[in-house]
C-alpha cells in the first residue's frame, strides 16, 4: 500500500465545497445569479446541523430542540452586545459569550434529562424547543419580548481596513463580506467538529451510539460523555444563533426559533448523512438551496412563463416548499436511506500505520 | 464437592453471591477465588448463571447479596470529601439559578434597568450595590426559600445519582477488569482499529481542549496510542485489517478483535463470556494459544466456555455451576472425574 498522492488527497469533498464557495460570488457577480445573499442563510444553517450532527449524528441522542439553542445564542449575542444593555462586548467578544452560554446552556438542559434513554429525550428535547420560546417572549423585561432586540453590533475586522480591503463593511446592504466572514465561521466549525471526530472525544461519542453497555465495559463513562457532546453541539448552535442575528443586526421576535427551525436542522443532517460532516454540508446546501435558492427561481420561472400569476398559491414557494421537502424526504429515504454522502469510517490514521508496516 | 481453598492474595474474590431476579435465583451463593496469573474456567450447562454472575461481577447488574472483590477490595464509589464537595457545589449552582430564574425580572429591574443611562458608562459598584438592596427588599423568605429548595434538588439530586451508581461497569473497568460478551458487542460502524482505541479510553489522557484544538500533545499521544493499538491487533492476529469495519469482520476475527478491545484497557483480570462459540476446531486451536499468551503476559484469565476442549487445554481451575448452584471445584482433572459435573452434563445414570 503506497500513500496516496498529493492530488489525491486534495480531491475531496470538503475542499472540493471550499473552492467553489471561494469561486461562487466571482461567479455570482459575472452571471448576476443573486446566490450570495441566500448563500450566507446556507452556512448560518450548516453550523447549525453541524452542532446537531455532533448530537444525533455521533452520539445518536435525537434532538429536537435545536432552534433552543439557536435562540439563546441569539440572545445572548444581543444582550452581550447590544447598546441598550449595559455590557456592550464587541462582536467578537460577544460571539465568545454566545459560545460560552451556548455550551452552558446544554449542560443545564443534559444534566438532568441525559439519564433518559431514546424516544423519552427527544420528547424533552422537544418541549425545551417550545418553553424557550415562550420563556423568551415572556421575560419581557429583558428580552424585549416580541420586538426583538437591535440594533446589534457588526463584526470589525481592522486589517481589512489596513490592507486596502476597506470596503468590505459589514453593513445590512453589503452581502460579501457577511459571505466570507461566515464562510469562515463555518471553515472553523467544520475543523472543531473534524478534530473532534478522530480523537479521543469524538470515539467516546461513536462508542456510546454503537453500543453503550460495551462503551461503559470498556471505562467510558456514558453521561459525561454525552453532557460534553450536548454542551458541543449547543456552543455551535449558539454561534449560528449568534451570526444570524448580527446579520439582520436584530434577534427578530421568539417566535422565529421554532419547532420547524430545528426539524430543518434534522433534516439536513438525515438528507447529509448521519454522523457525517462533508454530508451535513451537503445537506445543508440541498435542502436550504432549495428552499431559498432553486425554488423561488423556479417560481419565477413560472410566472414568467405565465403558467401561474403571481396572486396563486404557487406564486409564492413559501406556500409549496414544505410539500416539496416532504417529498425529498420520502425520496431520500427510498433511494438513499444513508443520506446523500453516508459516513465513512474514519480510517485515515489506520491506513498510513498499515504502509509503515505491512502485513507478515 | 470440593470445599475452596482459601488462597493468599487472590486477584478476584466472589464471596457468597446471590443474584435473584424476581423469584428467579440466577446464582445462589456462589463463591470462588480466582489466583493471579491463571486461567480459571467457569462452566455449567445453559442457563447455569455464568453470564450472570459475571455481569454481577463486572457491575452491569447489582448482585442481590454478597461481594466481589477486585484485589482486596470491593470497587464502588464511596462516600468521600470530594463527593460531599461536588454535592454541595451543585446545590449552590441550582440554588443560584433557582433564585436568579424566580426573581430574574425583579433583579434586572433593581440592577440593570435602574442604574443604566443610555450611551453613558455603566456604574459597576452602584449596580452591585442594588443587588444587595433589591434582594433585601424582597424580603428573607422570598429569597432564601427559592435557594433553599434549589440546594435541596441539586444537592439531593446529585446524592441520588450518586447512590444509584456506586458500582458502575466503568468504574470497574476502569479498576483494571476487561471483559468480552457473549454475543459480540463490538461497535460496528468503527473501525478495527478504532474498536481498540475505544478500550484505550481510559488510558489516555486528552482532554476536549487537546482534542478540539489538536495541540502537540493529542500528537504525542496519537501516535503512541496508533502504535499499541497496532502491536494489539498483532498479538491477536488482526494487524492485516485495521482500517476494516469491525461488522465485516467474520465471526472469529470478531471474537479476536472484542478480546483485542478488552486487553486495550491494559486489565490485570480479563473475563472472557464464550470465547470460542461458533468456532472451528482450527479456530479453537489458535484462540486456546492466544489465551495462553494472554496469562503468560501477566493478565489472570477468567473464562465462561461450552467447549470442553478449550475449558480442559488452557484452564488451571475450573468451578461448575448447575441451575446458579456451585457444584464443584478444583483442576481439570478433578472436575473430570467429579460425579456431580459428570450428572449435571450427561444425566444421571439410570442402568449400570
Amino acid at each position: 500500500m503506497s500513500a496516496a498522492p498529493m492530488w489525491k488527497k486534495l480531491l475531496r469533498v470538503d475542499v472540493a465545497l471550499l473552492i467553489l464557495a471561494c469561486l461562487l460570488p466571482v461567479v455570482d457577480q459575472r452571471w448576476h445569479l443573486d446566490m450570495v445573499d441566500p448563500m450566507r442563510g446556507v452556512m448560518v444553517f450548516a453550523i447549525l446541523a453541524l452542532g446537531l450532527n455532533i448530537v444525533t449524528g455521533f452520539t445518536g441522542l435525537l434532538h429536537l430542540g435545536m432552534a433552543a439553542f439557536m435562540a439563546i445564542g441569539a440572545y445572548a449575542f444581543a444582550i452581550s452586545s447590544c447598546d441598550i444593555y449595559p455590557f456592550q462586548l464587541g462582536f467578537w467578544w460577544a460571539m465568545l459569550c454566545t459560545a460560552i452560554v451556548g455550551a452552558f446552556a446544554g449542560v443545564l438542559l443534559g444534566a438532568p434529562t441525559l439519564g433518559l434513554r431514546g424516544d423519552y429525550l427527544a420528547i424533552v428535547t422537544l418541549g425545551f424547543g417550545e418553553i424557550t420560546q415562550d420563556v423568551l417572549k415572556n421575560l419581557d423585561v429583558i428580552t424585549k419580548g416580541t420586538q426583538g432586540i437591535n440594533p446589534l453590533p457588526s463584526p470589525h475586522v481592522p486589517w481589512w481596513t489596513a490592507t486596502g480591503f476597506g470596503m468590505l463593511e459589514f453593513t445590512s446592504e453589503q452581502e460579501l463580506p457577511w459571505y466570507w466572514l461566515f464562510l469562515g465561521f463555518v471553515v472553523v466549525a467544520v475543523v472543531v467538529c473534524r478534530n473532534l471526530e478522530r480523537s479521543r472525544t469524538g470515539r467516546s461519542w461513536l462508542a456510546v451510539r454503537e453500543d453503550e453497555l460495551a462503551a461503559r465495559c470498556m471505562g467510558i463513562a456514558p453521561v459525561p460523555v454525552k453532557m460534553i457532546a450536548f454542551a458541543t453541539g449547543a456552543a455551535l448552535a449558539a454561534v449560528s444563533g449568534g451570526l444570524w442575528v448580527s446579520m439582520y443586526s436584530s434577534t427578530g421576535e421568539p417566535g422565529n426559533y421554532d419547532f420547524q427551525v430545528s426539524i430543518l436542522a434534522l433534516c439536513i443532517v438525515i438528507v447529509g448523512g448521519m454522523g457525517s460532516i462533508n454530508g451535513v454540508l451537503v445537506g445543508a446546501i440541498a435542502m436550504l438551496g432549495l428552499a431559498n435558492i432553486a425554488l423561488p427561481k423556479i417560481a419565477s420561472a413560472m410566472q414568467s412563463a405565465g403558467w401561474v400569476s403571481s396572486g396563486s398559491v404557487f406564486g409564492s414557494p413559501n406556500n409549496w416548499k414544505y410539500l416539496v421537502f416532504g417529498l425529498v424526504l420520502v425520496v431520500m429515504m427510498r433511494v438513499r436511506p444513508d443520506g446523500l454522502l453516508p459516513a465513512k469510517l474514519s480510517i485515515v490514521n489506520a491506513k498510513k500505520k498499515n504502509a509503515v508496516e505491512p502485513a507478515p | 464437592m470440593s470445599v475452596a481453598s482459601t488462597i493468599t492474595n487472590p486477584i478476584l474474590e466472589v464471596d457468597g453471591v446471590t443474584m435473584r431476579f424476581g423469584g428467579l435465583v440466577a446464582n445462589d451463593c456462589v463463591s470462588f477465588q480466582v489466583k493471579r496469573g491463571e486461567v480459571f474456567a467457569l462452566i455449567g450447562p445453559n442457563g447455569a448463571g455464568k453470564s450472570t454472575l459475571f455481569n454481577a461481577i463486572t457491575g452491569v447488574h447489582q448482585a442481590t447479596e454478597g461481594r466481589v472483590r477486585f484485589e482486596g477490595k470491593e470497587i464502588r464509589r464511596d462516600w468521600s470529601a470530594t463527593i460531599f464537595a461536588r454535592m454541595v457545589l451543585n446545590g449552590f449552582v441550582l440554588a443560584f439559578f433557582v433564585t436568579l430564574a424566580i426573581r430574574a425580572t425583579t433583579l434586572w429591574k433593581d440592577v440593570i434597568v435602574a442604574n443604566y443611562v443610555y450611551d453613558e458608562p455603566f456604574p459597576i459598584a452602584q449596580a452591585a450595590r442594588s443587588i444587595g438592596t433589591s434582594l433585601w427588599s424582597m424580603g428573607l423568605w422570598a429569597v432564601l426559600l427559592p435557594a433553599l429548595i434549589g440546594f435541596a434538588v441539586g444537592a439531593g439530586g446529585y446524592v441520588t445519582l450518586w447512590s444509584r451508581a456506586r458500582r458502575t461497569p466503568d468504574l470497574i473497568a476502569r479498576a483494571g477488569m476487561g471483559r468480552t460478551f457473549q454475543n459480540i458487542r463490538l461497535f460496528g460502524e468503527l473501525s478495527v482499529i478504532e474498536n481498540v482505541l475505544v478500550g484505550m479510553h481510559a488510558k489516555l489522557r486528552c482532554g476536549f481542549l487537546a482534542n478540539m484544538l489538536r495541540l502537540p500533545r493529542f500528537y504525542r499521544e496519537n501516535v503512541v496510542a496508533h502504535q499499541k493499538a497496532q502491536e494489539l491487533l498483532r498479538f491477536v492476529g488482526l494487524q492485516s485489517r485495521a482500517s476494516e469495519a469491525a461488522r465485516n469482520l467474520p465471526y472469529g476475527l470478531q471474537r479476536r478483535l472484542e478480546i483485542a478491545r478488552a486487553l486495550a484497557g491494559e486489565p490485570r483480570i480479563l473475563l472472557l463470556d464464550e470465547p470460542a462459540a461458533g468456532m472451528n476446531p482450527t479456530e479453537t486451536g489458535t484462540l486456546m494459544e492466544l489465551i495462553r499468551r494472554i496469562r503468560d503476559s501477566g493478565v489472570t484469565v477468567l473464562l465462561i466456555e461450552h467447549h470442553m476442549r478449550v475449558v480442559m487445554g488452557v484452564s488451571d481451575r475450573i468451578c461448575v455451576l448447575n441451575f446458579g448452584k456451585q457444584i464443584a471445584q478444583g483442576t481439570p482433572e478433578q472436575i473430570r472425574n467429579d460425579p456431580a459435573c459428570i450428572e449435571a452434563y450427561l444425566g444421571k445414570e439410570e442402568l449400570g
